[in-house]
C-alpha cells in the first residue's frame, strides 16, 4: 500500500465524517417537522384526522435515521483511526527500510530486520481490519437509505391527507413537501458516502 | 552520520551528528549513547527526519534490543518528535522525559514504550551498574527542561545549554573557546528566558565534577572550556527579547 492511497483513504474518510455530520443534521429537521405537523394535526382536529398518525410515523423514522447515523458515526471514526495507524505502520516501514539499506556495513545490522517485519505485519493486518469495517460500513449506509425511501412513502401519503386538511391545507402540504425534501438529501448524502466508500475499496494506487 | 567516543571506560558515551545528508532548512542536533554491557540509554535521539541515518548509525554500536531506554531533556521536535517510530522499533523500551510534559509527547506516539515521568526536582537511570543524575534545569530553555549527570564519566549532558549555531561539519570540539562565544551567544540570551533560573543551574553545576559539557546543538566543552563555559555564561545577561 503506497502512501498516495494512505492518503486518498485519509481524505475519503473524511468526508464521510462530513456527509454524515449532514445527513444527522437533516434528520434533526425531520424531527421537528413531526413536532411541528403534530401541533397543526391537533389544532384542525377532525380535519386532519388522517394525518395524525402520520405525524407519528415521521418521528419515529427521524429517532431511528438518528440512532443509525450515530452508529455510523461511531464506525466511522474507528475507521478513521485504522487509517491513522496504517500510515504510522506505513511511515514505520519505509524509515526502517532506510535504516536497513543505511546500516548495511554496521555490526548490528541484523537486528531491525524483526521490528521491520513486525511493522510490515502490523500494515497488513491493519488494512484487513480496514477493509472489514468499510464493508460493514456500507452494509450500515444500505440501512440508512431505509428510513429515507419509507420518509418519501410517508411524504405522498401526507400530501393526500393535507388536501382533505381544509384551512390547514397549506401549512401540512409544507410539512409533506419538508419531510420529502430531507428524505431526498440523507437519500444524496448517503450515496456520497458510499461512493466515497466505495471508492476506497476500488481505486488502485499500487 | 558522525559517530565520537567521547567515553571510554567501563562502558561508552558516544556522540552522534553533523550528518552530512541531513535536510539543509533543519537545526543540526547532537544524539548521544550510553553504551553498557547489556542496555543503552539513547539522549534526545532527534527528530524524525534524522530517525535512519540516527539508528543505523546506533546498530554500529548495539543491536535494538539493547537500547532500553531513551531520554528526552523536554519536548521540542528536535529533541524527540522520532518517537513514534521509535514507539514502533523498540516495544520494550522506557522513556525518561518531564512529567510536565508526557500529555504533549505523547501526541509523537507512545503506545509501547513506558513513559517514566520525571518529577520537578529530577531523579535517577540505572543502567547495568551505572547510575546517571537527571538534574533539573527548568527555563533553561524549555519550562521543564532536564540535564543528565554521569558522576562516573564526569560528563554533564547540558540540552541547549552551551549550544551553538554553526554551519554544517564544525568539529566535535571546542577549539577556541573566546572565538566559540560569537557563535552561542545569541541563542542563549534569545532561548533562555531567564537569569534567576539560569543563576540556580549555575550552582548547581559548579558543586560537580566536570570533564566535559556535551550540549545538545555545537560543540562539546572538554578541559578548561568547562570552567570557561560556565563563566561565560554566568556573566550573560539572557531573555532579552522582552
Amino acid at each position: 500500500m503506497n502512501e498516495n492511497k494512505i492518503k486518498s483513504d485519509f481524505v475519503a474518510v473524511a468526508s464521510i465524517a462530513a456527509e454524515l455530520s449532514a445527513v444527522m443534521e437533516v434528520a434533526k429537521e425531520i424531527s421537528l417537522a413531526a413536532a411541528n405537523a403534530k401541533a397543526i394535526a391537533f389544532r384542525a382536529g377532525e380535519k386532519a384526522k388522517g394525518f395524525q398518525p402520520i405525524t407519528d410515523f415521521i418521528n419515529d423514522l427521524a429517532k431511528e435515521t438518528i440512532t443509525l447515523v450515530n452508529n455510523i458515526n461511531a464506525h466511522a471514526l474507528q475507521l478513521y483511526r485504522l487509517t491513522v495507524h496504517e500510515h504510522r505502520m506505513s511511515q514505520a516501514c519505509n524509515h526502517f527500510e532506510k535504516v536497513a539499506a543505511l546500516a548495511a556495513t554496521a555490526a548490528y545490522k541484523d537486528s531491525i530486520e524483526l521490528p521491520l517485519a513486525k511493522v510490515r505485519q502490523q500494515k497488513v493486518v491493519s488494512r484487513r481490519e480496514f477493509e472489514t469495517h468499510v464493508a460493514e460500513l456500507l452494509d450500515q449506509l444500505a440501512e440508512v437509505m431505509h428510513p429515507a425511501r419509507a420518509a418519501r412513502v410517508i411524504a405522498a401519503n401526507s400530501r393526500i391527507e393535507a388536501s382533505q386538511a381544509g384551512e390547514y391545507l397549506q401549512s401540512l402540504q409544507a410539512v409533506a413537501e419538508s419531510v420529502d425534501h430531507a428524505a431526498q438529501i440523507i437519500h444524496v448524502k448517503v450515496h456520497l458516502c458510499r461512493s466515497a466508500l466505495t471508492r476506497i475499496n476500488t481505486v488502485d494506487c499500487y | 552520520m558522525k559517530m565520537t567516543k567521547i567515553y571510554d571506560g567501563a562502558y561508552q558515551w558516544i556522540m552522534y551528528g553533523r550528518d552530512p545528508n541531513k535536510p539543509e532548512k533543519i537545526i543540526d542536533t547532537n544524539q548521544y549513547l550510553v553504551r553498557t554491557a547489556k542496555r543503552c540509554l539513547l539522549i534526545d535521539p532527534g527528530g524524525i527526519e534524522l530517525f535512519a541515518p540516527m539508528l543505523a548509525a546506533v546498530l554500529h554500536h548495539a543491536p535494538v534490543e539493547e537500547i532500553t531506554d531513551i531520554f528526552a531533556s523536554h519536548q521540542d521536535p528536535d529533541i524527540i518528535s522520532s518517537l513514534g517510530l521509535w514507539d514502533q522499533a523498540l516495544p520494550h523500551a522506557k522513556l525518561h522525559a518531564a512529567a510536565l510534559w508526557e500529555g504533549f509527547l505523547r501526541h509523537f506516539g507512545c503506545d509501547s514504550i513506558e513513559y517514566v515521568a520525571i518529577p520537578d526536582n529530577g531523579g535517577v537511570i540505572n543502567l547495568d551498574t551505572i547510575e546517571l543524575q537527571i538534574l533539573p534545569a527548568h527555563y533553561l530553555h524549555s519550562s521543564a527542561n532536564f540535564n543528565i549527570y554521569d558522576p562516573r564519566a564526569k560528563i554533564l549532558f547540558s540540552g541547549d545549554i552551551g549550544a551553538a549555531l554553526e554551519p554544517p561539519g564544525c568539529p566535535i570540539f571546542v577549539e577556541n573557546f573566546d572565538e566559540h562565544v560569537d557563535k552561542m551567544r545569541y541563542f542563549h540570551q534569545r532561548w533562555m528566558p531567564s537569569n534567576q533560573a539560569k543563576r540556580a543551574w549555575i550552582d548547581r553545576v559548579r558543586g560537580l565534577d566536570i570533564d566535559i559539557i556535551a550540549p545538545q546543538h555545537g560543540r562539546i566543552f572538554k578541559g578548561d572550556d568547562v570552567k570557561r563555559f560556565l563563566d561565560w555564561f554566568d556573566a550573560l545577561q539572557v531573555g532579552i527579547a522582552i
